[in-house]
């Protein structure tokens, strides 16, 4: 309800479509995320999604910044910016194309 | 696993092949989308639908059906002041085309050789990636060896998605899941089950010990995956045993 700003976040899975299409197809829910902040270890895709004039993701551990991602309209691209270090796997293991 | 490298997600055409209400809110779409790639439990695609002015809205639903059906079908919670779900919970019809992308997303997946225990705990149509896990589990001689057990919560009984496939499964021969109900606003005549939130008692009722090392899926709105979440790990459950996946307005 508008009246529970809670009921607004979300979590990284959400992201997953905007993740691929910015890391190449990449399946990156599932890429652990070792914060810089408190130390902990999160796959993406339990991380805070909070949305409103661009998308910032946050640690679910400590609520520092993962990612944000703004729509520049007038340049007509995306700008991106990541925290902390990301855990991707080399090899192919997903169905996900 | 994330992975790299991987081709670039593309954008296909899908048409509606069949309608199905399932609720007075809520209607599956069964899609058409040619080279479709096939997907896992728990995935999910993104819509893309394009109006005659050029303007585009772009949304990302869980996929219901199992990775094992023919088509890829969407179960949509329809939003009355929503931008998208109107449309798709409620004008579409058979023959309609639109864009997707998918399957997306990787860590909210099951796959029947991953096993079990698998406890699945859904909020509303946060039913529907757990529906494609259990379908998926009923076509899979396999993962049917893995217990599982489903708990829904639900509005009312009227509101409780794919109730008849359910009872079905429930009552299937061969391993058959445990699936548990509880009802938030108000119950029927006669009914037996639980009939609030779902707290930690609930889960400690219904589910499997957490020295059984459970796999387990919390989908729901946010407020509910949260508490459930918290009342789980207070029981003793690993958190990263834990797979959440939580859904809000998204401009509907």
């Amino acid at each position: 309800m508008p009246t529970d700003p809670d009921r607004l976040v979300l979590d990284g899975n959400a992201l997953a479509g905007l993740l691929a299409s910015i890391f190449g197809g990449a399946e990156m829910t599932a890429a652990a995320r070792g914060c810089g902040s408190c130390g902990q270890r999160h796959p993406l895709g339990e991380h805070r999604l909070y949305r409103g004039a661009g998308l910032v993701l946050r640690c679910p551990g400590c609520g520092d910044v993962a990612l944000t991602v703004v729509a520049d309209e007038a340049r007509g691209v995306r700008e991106v910016r990541f925290a902390g270090r990301w855990s991707v796997a080399a090899s192919v293991s997903s169905r996900g194309e | 696993m994330a992975t790299l490298p991987v081709a670039r997600i593309t954008w296909r055409e899908a048409t509606v092949a069949q309608v199905r209400d399932e609720t007075p809110h809520a209607r599956t779409l069964i899609l058409d989308v040619p080279d479709w790639p096939g997907h896992d439990a728990g995935q999910h695609l993104d819509v893309r639908l394009t109006a005659e002015d050029g303007y585009q809205a772009e949304r990302s639903y869980s996929i219901a059906s199992a990775p094992e059906d023919d088509h890829v079908a969407l179960t949509i919670e329809r939003i009355d002041d929503g931008e998208v779900s109107p449309y798709l919970a409620g004008d579409v019809v058979v023959g309609d085309r639109f864009e997707v992308r998918g399957p997306i997303g990787g860590h909210f997946t099951w796959r029947a050789a991953d096993g079990g225990p698998l406890l699945l705990i859904g909020g509303g149509s946060g039913l529907v990636p757990l529906m494609s896990m259990l379908r998926h589990r009923a076509a899979d001689p396999a993962g049917g060896a893995a217990d599982a057990r489903l708990l829904l919560s639900a509005r009312e009984w009227d509101a409780v998605l794919y109730r008849d496939e359910l009872g079905r499964l429930a009552g299937g021969a061969a391993a058959p899941p445990s699936i548990t109900y509880t009802l938030t606003r108000g119950t029927p005549p006669g009914w037996t089950g639980w009939s609030r939130r779902v707290d930690a008692e609930m889960l400690e009722a219904v589910g499997p010990p957490p020295a059984t090392d459970p796999i387990i899926f919390v989908c729901g709105p946010t407020p509910f995956v949260e508490s459930v979440a918290d009342a789980l790990v207070g029981l003793g459950h690993a958190a990263d045993a834990i797979h959440t996946e939580r859904f809000g307005p998204t401009g509907g």
